[in-house]
């Protein structure tokens, strides 16, 4: 047997076979460690930090810090953990999603459990599944806002990619599928009860409540076609389209018509009157992707049952006066009547009746892998107030997303995001997936 | 023999012999098409992305595969992606992620893993689908292959495919944009036995002058013929794909 002439020779070539078996090594993947389990549990635990600059000349802080010491801001922070899981059994399986949340702030702290779904589903036949318990069901084309949601609870513009809370329901899949133009038809019949205790915020208890769904792939064209019978709420019925036109390129589509709508509508001085009629809501969007990773996103949303500026300036009107009454008379009856008003349709995220949308995200930004720098801004086309807030999210540690957002937010006095809680907030948010 | 009946048949014969190599060119594709799957399959797949320091992000994907055009992948790993699914109909592709519960349309340059792999790279349909064969060349041990996208609609505007001769597997795909640079390359290695009849490299790395000093590999495991319900390739089947592994 002959050896090397040098022993660092030796040594180099012994390293060198060991990185080779290494390298093979490394590249080896074996998949039984991935079959499916009777059980599984996963989830997440986040911790955020917020830092609200509180908006106290607005209507919504007045109302908001009514009875309690005034203040400039307020830091907030919240720790959050949501857990996932399968039971499989045969051709049913058992799933559930919670949420539970702490919260502590210079005010007080407030503990929050939620039971966001937690239904069991049987398959007889991959085209037909059958399911009953909790169901988060989300219908629609739309990124920020979606007119044809009618069995889910509203979705936050401002993070519309959360998890939300479903209703008890029961609820249908069944999927045809066939060659041709019209590629696929599948149906989502849904009945809803409300309740005492059931799904009590749907609307009025006492109703069992049917919806469904038409789900058609035509022509490389998604279509859906909705319908919620009246029952706890007026019934209701629309559509929605989406489709690429180019590969980068997509379009989409919803519209609805609620009928027989009642809207409460206060004047300056807290007289409520309803208004009934047919509201149509309506949304129009794109997405697109450029060929630097660049995508673009912007929605125009119609908001049938929203107020107008003058319906809306009303009310903060309403609103000065009732504070104004009460800081010199210390009668508060006004200020009650605006803080119900505040619980019903004039406190939603968006109450005007036109809004854009954009939001324009990039893949990858500063040439950083994982790192993507995003801007979305929120305008109400009525009176011109908006929001813009610039996000940076970075993914490249395993199972950690960090992200940091900064909302700011625009308008004169009397406007949509003029007259919110805070002007500025700052959001820092660190999660951790399981 | 006239001179124009000489041209005539010149004219017949050098067009019959272009069709001839054109005809082998789509018969190569067509066979490696078929040797790198089943026409229907499922299999798991690993992605690793390697970055410039040498650190890793790993996926873990499920994949199913019907006829020659619907693809579906479903993320098992990790846990920040788990139950992702990504379906491709012909040149429609969307993804579903459980937190927002209902399928976007997604496109085929884009990448849901953030990786050198792009959506149509993860959600390969076959070749002949996509691509005609534009020119074919023979080598000493592999066939070139020329391709070009039948529409504006494919990720890649042209491919040079080599073809190992005997095997008739892919050993390097260059794929380029429409203006001719080049976006990435793709290495075929380690052919395995999957079983079943089924031969093919079980690694696929991929980099690009786009990405310098990354690297992306794509691991093949369990790769097996299937029957599958055409009802598992629709948008309201994909929170329950999960459920379809045995």
């Amino acid at each position: 047997m002959r050896f090397p002439p040098w022993p660092w020779l030796a040594g180099l070539l012994a390293s060198l076979a060991v990185s080779a078996v290494q390298a093979a090594e490394e590249y080896s993947f074996d998949a039984s460690s991935f079959e499916k389990k009777p059980f599984e549990l996963g989830g997440f635990v986040q911790f955020k930090q917020e830092d609200f600059a509180l908006n106290r000349d607005g209507a919504f802080y007045k109302l908001g810090y009514f009875g309690q010491s005034q203040r400039a801001s307020l830091e907030r922070s919240t720790a959050t953990a949501e857990l996932t899981g399968k039971l499989r059994e045969g051709i049913g399986t058992f799933d559930f999603h919670t949420h539970a949340d702490l919260q502590r702030d210079q005010l007080g702290h407030a503990q929050n459990n939620v039971l966001y779904e937690a239904a069991y589903s049987i398959r007889p036949d991959p085209g037909v599944t059958l399911e009953a318990g909790k169901r988060t069901l989300r219908w629609g084309k739309g990124y920020a806002w979606n007119p044809i949601g009618f069995v889910e609870r509203p979705k936050d513009p401002n993070d519309p990619d959360l998890a939300r809370e479903g209703y008890a329901m029961a609820n249908a899949d069944l999927i045809y599928n066939q060659d041709g133009p019209l590629r696929t038809i599948a149906f989502t019949p849904v009945l809803l009860p409300v309740q005492h205790k059931v799904n009590s915020d749907f609307g009025s208890s006492g109703h069992l409540n049917p919806a469904a769904k038409l789900y058609l792939l035509y022509r490389d064209t998604d279509i859906d076609f909705a319908w919620q019978g009246q029952g706890s709420r007026p019934g209701r019925y629309g559509m929605d389209l989406s489709r690429n036109l180019t590969s980068n390129f997509e379009i989409h589509g919803e519209w609805a018509r609620i009928q027989k709508f009642s809207k409460p509508v206060t004047d300056t001085l807290g007289n409520v009157g309803s208004t009934v009629g047919n509201a149509t809501s309506y949304l129009a969007g794109l997405r697109y992707l450029t060929e630097t990773d660049t995508t673009y996103i912007a929605e125009y949303y119609r908001n049938g049952t929203g107020y107008s500026s003058q319906e809306a300036g009303n009310f903060y009107q309403l609103v000065d006066t009732a504070f104004a009454q009460w800081q010199q008379t210390g009668n508060g009856s006004l200020v009650q009547r605006a803080l119900n008003l505040n619980q019903g349709s004039y406190g939603r995220p968006n109450p005007g009746q036109n809004y854009a949308y954009f939001r324009a995200q990039q893949k990858d930004g500063l040439g950083i892998v994982y790192f993507q720098p995003a801007v979305t801004a929120m305008l109400n086309l009525d009176d011109h107030s908006y929001q813009v807030m610039p996000e940076l999210l970075y993914t490249g540690v395993k199972n950690l997303d960090l992200r940091m957002r900064y909302y700011t937010l625009q308008g004169k006095s009397f406007s949509d995001f003029g007259e919110k809680l805070n002007s500025r907030r700052l959001e820092l948010q660190a999660r951790y997936y399981f | 023999m006239t001179i124009r009946t000489l041209l005539l048949t010149g004219l017949l014969t050098f067009g019959v012999a272009v069709q001839a190599v054109a005809l082998d060119g789509t018969k190569i594709l067509e066979k490696v098409d078929r040797n790198l799957e089943p026409e229907t399959y499922e299999a798991y797949r690993q992605l690793i992305d390697v970055q410039p320091d040498g650190s890793k992000k790993e996926y873990v994907l499920y994949t199913l595969k019907k006829g020659r055009d619907k693809v579906i992948a479903l993320f098992l790993s990790p846990p920040s992606d788990k139950g992702r699914v990504t379906l491709r109909l012909g040149d429609n592709m969307w993804l579903y992620i459980p937190d927002v519960g209902k399928p976007v349309r997604i496109t085929s340059l884009q990448s849901v893993t953030g990786s050198i792999f792009n959506n149509a790279d993860i959600l390969r349909i076959d070749y002949t689908a996509e691509y005609n064969v534009a020119a074919t060349e023979e080598q000493a041990d592999a066939y070139l292959l020329s391709l070009k996208a039948k529409t504006n609609e494919v990720a890649y505007d042209s491919l040079k495919m080599w073809v190992d001769k005997k095997a008739l597997l892919p050993t390097t795909i260059e794929a380029y944009a429409a203006s001719g640079m080049l976006l990435k390359t793709l290495h075929f290695k380690s052919v395995k036995d999957f079983g079943g009849g089924i031969k093919r490299p079980a690694t696929l790395e991929t980099d690009s002058p786009l990405y310098k000093g990354y690297k992306s590999v794509m691991l093949w495991s369990g790769l097996k013929k299937g029957t599958f319900s055409d009802s598992i390739f629709t948008l309201n089947y994909l929170p329950r794909i999960q459920e379809l592994r045995k």
